[in-house]
């Protein structure tokens, strides 16, 4: 059975790249959602193996949405992958202080999207 | 950042790079053709620059009738104050982008592309029916991106040739 990413973004042209590179690339079944609110209730219902989700979003961010993601005994082990756009120190400290596993700056590289996905997942 | 590496010899890095650049390329390609209308085609701009080439500070100059003076058309990121007008006689660049070539900037060179004190990264000409209606401008990359690299050159020969809907939206079409 392929293991289940969500993504989540609110730029309908990420999502497609992201999708297009791990179709490619892996065996895992992607779902999306576009942003943090919608990314909790698609988690809750799909119970995805690992999320790769955006920060700068609307109605609700990723690092809130990280943390009431942990709030959900369901996804309290999930592995969270924060997309960013700043690679600085302070920003991916709030990242992890939100609960986020690691983060991921972008534009994304594919190779390192996926050795990063399959160093939690495998293939 | 985990980097360990679970990838057959087949998925090394460069095929794995080239098929990531496609699918930027094909994503950028897609948003622009699929704009529902003008502010939509300027989102798709924002977003592409913002997600696939690496820069939140971008501007577009539409090109007057005497093609003398671009006047800033929209902007994300930037002061439009700042940028309201290029002035294509004290701008020499702009004229080789006028003439449909774009201009990138060299981490080699120290000179900017435009005399403005924000750093440029592009000055990207956009197309219409063969004819440039306007100038994309890419000021300053994310921090942790150091200059263009070809894929992103491509993308932005897809900005070239696509974005029209954003400035021309009828002829675009």
């Amino acid at each position: 059975m392929s293991k289940k990413v969500l993504l989540v973004d609110d730029s309908s042209t990420t999502l497609m790249m992201e999708e297009m590179i791990l179709k490619q690339r892996t065996s895992y079944e992607c779902v999306m959602a576009k942003d943090g609110l919608d990314a909790i209730s698609r988690a809750v219902v799909e119970a995805p193996d690992l999320v790769l989700m955006d920060v700068v979003m609307p109605r609700l961010n990723g690092f809130e949405a990280c943390k009431r993601m942990r709030l959900e005994d369901s996804l309290r082990d999930t592995p969270i992958i924060l997309v960013t756009t700043r690679g600085e120190e302070e920003y991916v400290e709030a990242g992890f202080q939100s609960g986020c596993n690691d983060y991921i700056t972008k534009p994304i590289n594919s190779f390192e999207l996926v050795t990063l996905l399959q160093s939690y997942l495998g293939e | 950042m985990s980097t360990s590496s679970n990838l057959s010899e087949t998925e090394s890095s460069p095929r794995m790079q080239d098929i990531g650049d496609r699918a930027r390329i094909f994503a950028a390609r897609m948003r622009l053709q699929s704009a529902l209308d003008q502010a939509d085609a300027l989102d798709g701009i924002r977003e592409i620059a913002g997600n696939l080439i690496g820069t939140e500070e971008i501007a577009v100059f539409k090109v007057d009738t005497k093609r003398a003076k671009l006047w800033l058309y929209w902007s994300f990121g930037v002061d439009p104050n700042k940028h309201s007008v290029l002035d294509v006689t004290r701008e020499p660049r702009l004229k080789q982008v006028l003439a449909g070539k774009p201009m990138f900037q060299s981490r080699l060179s120290n000179e900017n592309l435009l005399s403005c004190d924000d750093p440029v990264s592009a000055l990207v000409p956009i197309l219409v029916d063969g004819t440039v209606v306007a100038v994309l401008v890419l000021f300053r990359l994310f921090s942790h991106k150091s200059e263009l690299q070809s894929v992103d050159q491509e993308i932005c020969e897809v900005l070239s040739n696509c974005a029209g809907r954003a400035i021309e939206p009828y002829h675009a079409r």
